[in-house]
């Protein structure tokens, strides 16, 4: 099992870095799958932190990671969709899991923008911004157990399960629920 | 009758018989290992079928015979009179291959590289006597092949007559076997025949065509199948999404070269600033010598120099950059413009390939309401983007369907009002700069403004007032609100129970076009729809609100004024203007948005007016920015629909813009300043929708209530319209009535009538669904008050749903 080698702050110039861990961690892995019929399979985990807790994504669920970006607002979105960003011509909504988790906000339009990830399911994609990115960690996938019971009703719903990393107890995010369409407006 | 341009039908059709060719030739090889294959042999026959048919419609005859000849044969085998052999294959890939090859070529024998009348005598003598027949007519066709050669000019005219006459011959005996089996499907034949019909004109110029084929004809045949092969790929299938992410990539290169011409610009003013440099240091140096003329400073005249052609060499390198880049960049945008121009053709299409399917419908609708018409298509060429193309298909069918049975008045009443009997329905396309204009013109009866009016204020839309106050242009647009029909009542003929508010929907919100009807009573009515060339490409107003600047479509915008505050007046409370003797009420822009407003900075309030089916409503913003074209894109995948934002647009800077949804906004400006009624107001309630079904027969009921039980509505049942009615009175809240017609106690006519003269239950919609189809009897559900009128002759669970879904809302 690969360690969580600590959580400390990364700077935004290793974002980059990071975004090329992921992939060639996500490659390694896969070559692995193959390679090794294992009995038991590994999960790769992208860790991200939100206030001061962390969470987690499946690395095969994380699309890309930005951080230079400019949001541009959006009238009558709900409060967690901070507005949408031009990613090389395509459009894509930035969501706050703070506000969806009612852990308050991740600070935006400061000098330097908060790390975006972005996560796709079934062709819905979305950047979610979070206050720091953190390790990438892999944990066989029976690892990851029912969300702990004492996580708040707003929380639990975007929880998908909890996993033990190291000595960290990390929330795993249900990306799906995370990902769910937004309508907002009646049909006239 | 109408007169197509078949070279537009002509790529259609040779799309489609790639895919039936590409089917039939796998055929062939599956079935010389499985030649009892039944399933593949009626296959094979439906696709040589299709081939024959669609061919003829574009007037591809030389295709159509030979897919006729292939067809005869698989009907042979199909009805056991002949066991298919692998032999056969040979004579049917061949045949196969002159089909490719003539689609390939327009249908033209070019160069008379086939050899059509050899292929034809193999494949009849293969019809009648196998294989071995056909090896018999090979050789002689391959005689008659040398022998034509030889004494060349005289033998064109006897195959034309021969050509002609075959076919006619065969005719016969084809449909001696159709019957037996699989269905001739009647409307191919019936297009044939009308094809025949309409084109006279051109058959003489087919077969003058045809003689110029034959007489041509030098080449053997043998060489025909290597010229073939190559042909086979002249057009590619690519999915539209792949074309929209292509213009997706497109339009990145094109803020790219933007950003690059603007580089260019940069680079230029640093050029400027660096010859002021190089000027003040000549300045500069010119002094130093001066003041070093005792040689003081050592060595400073060495640096002087150093320096001085160290500057002017990167002043003369950046220049020949600049320049050089200049070009570049230049010579790039003219690339890029032709890359957008040609990125944006991918997606174009023309009108006619919707608008050839409309002379069929038409003539049925017209037959179907014993209406004699005349329609006529002009502008068929005009190029519309694809997906303007899918969109606009239904609106079109549906503005038609409404000329055909509202709009033309039957022969004889024409006669009466002395118009011809034959009624004109006009469909024409036409391009006005980057917009497309269509229109559809007929000399009917007309709008009734007052009527609809009537109808408007019954129905509870507007208000006696607002009715009175509107004018006859735009009480008409009321035609297109949710439920509304001109005719009072809905029949499934005219768009399977659905109003002419399908049409605003399609050209309004999707299309980001605009629509107008005119129309006289007794003369006519005119619909025309503006829609813009491609749906990727649309011209905005770009307006500023707080410190976000948005862009308002222009197609429904009226007006975009600037106001003295002082001008705006308060009534009952609500801000409004007056232009020209009309009320026009204010709503703030900001307010809709939920944007924190501003105060008025400038000495005159912009105000930006819209006109939408009949309302028309001001909007203060806080700024005009200006109006250019912009890419639409939508709001990514996550942000599924979202109010009053129709997607957004990217500026050449690269900044993102939301775009504002028209129908949107209207409808939340009018709820704000408090105009919504009638139905509109119904929708907003909340929970399961309730229906009422009153039906004596058992089987219906349960059908019926499993229908709307499916479909997530609550369902009462009643046995009869008295016990109906009763449950009504009792306060049972209902959001329709579904009502049978002949019922013990009390019928549905009466029921219709007994809810619509009850003020508390006037509202509900009713809807009619009966056996009854005489248009007496349509009358009379008319005359009792029914919503919408439902024949079970035609009946399917769509058409209810949608019918009670759009009277409901």
């Amino acid at each position: 099992m690969t360690m969580v080698d600590g959580h400390d702050v990364k700077e935004a110039s290793t974002l980059a870095e990071t975004a090329e861990e992921v992939l060639r961690r996500r490659a390694e892995s896969l070559a692995r799958e193959t390679l090794e019929e294992e009995a038991t399979h590994r999960l790769a985990l992208l860790l991200f932190r939100i206030a001061e807790e962390w969470y987690a994504v499946k690395v095969a669920d994380v699309r890309e990671i930005f951080q230079e970006y400019e949001i541009t607002t959006v009238p009558c979105v709900p409060d967690h969709i901070l507005g949408v960003v031009n990613v090389r011509g395509e459009i894509l909504s930035i969501t706050d899991p703070a506000k969806l988790m009612r852990l308050g906000a991740v600070e935006v339009g400061g000098s330097v923008q908060p790390p975006a990830i972005v996560i796709v399911a079934d062709e819905v994609a979305t950047a979610m911004v979070v206050d720091e990115i953190g390790d990438i960690a892999e944990v066989p996938d029976d690892a990851v157990e029912p969300p702990i019971s004492i996580i708040d009703r707003a929380q639990a719903e975007y929880i998908a399960g909890s996993v033990h990393v190291g000595d960290l107890m990390v929330g795993l995010i249900n990306i799906e629920r995370m990902l769910e369409p937004v309508t907002t407006g009646g049909r006239h | 009758m109408v007169e197509f341009d078949r070279s537009a039908f002509i790529a259609k059709f040779q799309e489609e018989a790639q895919d039936l060719l590409q089917r039939l030739n796998e055929s062939v090889i599956t079935l010389e290992g499985d030649p009892e294959n039944r399933e593949l042999i009626d296959q094979m026959m439906r696709d040589a079928h299709t081939i024959k048919g669609s061919s003829r419609m574009v007037g591809l005859i030389e295709i159509s015979d030979v897919a006729h000849w292939l067809e005869d044969i698989m009907v042979k085998v199909r009805d056991g009179e002949m066991k298919y052999t692998p032999q056969m294959s040979d004579y049917f890939f061949e045949a196969l291959d002159a089909i490719v090859y003539l689609a390939d070529n327009n249908g033209v024998n070019e160069g008379g590289l086939l050899d059509l009348d050899g292929l034809k005598a193999k494949l009849s003598a293969l019809a009648e006597g196998g294989t071995d027949a056909a090896k018999a007519a090979e050789a002689q066709a391959a005689a008659a092949q040398d022998a034509s050669a030889v004494e060349s000019p005289q033998p064109a005219p006897k195959k034309r007559t021969r050509k002609k006459a075959v076919p006619e011959a065969e005719a016969p005996d084809q449909q001696g076997s159709a019957p037996s089996g699989t269905d001739e499907p009647e409307g191919a034949d019936e297009q044939e025949a009308h094809e025949d019909e309409g084109d006279e004109g051109s058959d003489s110029a087919r077969q003058e065509e045809k003689s110029a084929a034959v007489a041509s004809k030098t080449a053997p045949g043998k060489k025909v199948p290597d010229e073939l092969k190559s042909k086979v790929q002249a057009t590619i299938r690519i999915r539209t999404t792949q074309v929209d992410s292509l213009l997706n990539l497109i339009s990145e290169v094109v803020i790219g070269q933007i950003k690059a011409e603007q580089r260019a610009n940069e680079m230029r003013a640093i050029q400027a600033a660096t010859m002021e440099t190089w000027q003040t240091w000549l300045r500069m140096r010119s002094l130093l010598t001066a003041l070093d003329e005792q040689g003081v400073a050592e060595g400073l005249t060495e640096d002087m120099n150093l320096l001085d052609t160290r500057l002017s060499e990167s002043q003369r390198a950046l220049s020949a950059f600049v320049k050089d880049y200049t070009e570049d960049v230049s010579r790039t945008s003219l690339v890029v413009n032709d890359l957008q121009e040609q990125g944006m053709r991918l997606r174009m299409l023309p009108a006619n390939t919707i608008f050839q399917t409309f002379p069929r419908a038409v003539r049925d609708l017209a037959k179907q309401f014993k209406k004699e018409i005349d329609f006529q298509i002009e502008g068929g060429d005009t190029e519309l983007d694809k997906k303007v193309l899918e969109e606009i298909n239904d609106p079109l069918v549906h503005i038609m369907r409404n000329c055909v049975d509202h709009g033309i008045e039957d022969p004889e009443t024409r006669k009466k009002l002395g118009k011809p009997p034959v009624g004109t329905v006009k469909l024409a396309a036409r391009q006005e700069g980057d917009r497309i204009i269509i229109e559809i013109t007929d000399d009917g009866a007309g709008i009734d403004p007052d009527k609809v009016r009537e109808s408007a204020v019954r129905k509870g839309y507007i208000s006696e007032a607002e009715a009175a106050a509107m004018s006859d242009r735009e009480a008409m647009y009321l035609i297109f609100e949710a439920g509304f029909s001109t005719a009072a009542i809905i029949t499934e003929i005219s768009g399977r129970g659905v109003g002419m508010d399908v049409v605003r929907e399609f050209v309004v919100e999707k299309l980001k076009g605009s629509l107008d009807v005119e129309s006289e009573v007794g003369k006519g009515t005119r619909f025309k729809l503006t829609i813009p060339l491609t749906l990727a490409i649309i011209r905005a107003l770009m307006l500023r609100v707080g410190d976000q600047i948005f862009a308002m479509p222009t197609g429904s915008i009226d007006e975009t004024l600037r106001i003295d505050p002082a001008e705006i007046i308060k009534v009952e409370g609500r801000e409004v203007i007056r232009r020209q003797r009309r009320t026009i009420p204010l709503v703030r822009l900001s307010e809709i948005l939920g944007i924190p407003a501003q105060p008025l900075e400038a000495a005159k309030q912009p105000i930006v007016t819209i006109g939408y089916s009949g309302h028309r409503m001001g909007f203060m913003v806080d700024g005009f920015v200006g109006e250019q074209q912009i890419v639409i894109k939508p709001l990514g995948s996550h942000l599924k629909k979202i109010d009053n934002v129709a997607g957004v647009t990217i500026l050449g800077a690269g900044e993102v813009v939301p775009i504002l949804n028209i129908p949107d906004l209207m409808a939340n400006a009018r709820t704000k300043s408090g105009q919504r009624v009638g139905p509109a107001q119904r929708a907003e309630r909340e929970g399961p929708r309730k229906v009422l079904i009153c039906e004596d027969s058992f089987t219906t009921r349960e059908l019926e209530r499993s229908i709307f039980e499916a479909a997530g509505y609550e369902v009462e049942t009643a046995v009869d319209g008295a016990q109906g009615f009763q449950k009504l009175r009792d306060g049972l809240k209902v959001d329709a009535v579904v009502t049978d017609v002949q019922m013990p106690n009390m019928t549905g006519f009466e029921l219709t009538k007994a809810i619509k003269s009850d003020p508390t239950l006037m509202a509900i919609p009713v809807i009619i669904v009966t056996s009854l189809e005489r248009d007496e009897e349509k009358a009379e559900g008319i005359e009792a008050g029914a919503d919408a009128y439902i024949t079970k002759s035609v009946f399917n669970q769509d058409t209810l749903l949608d019918t009670v879904d759009r009277l409901i809302r």
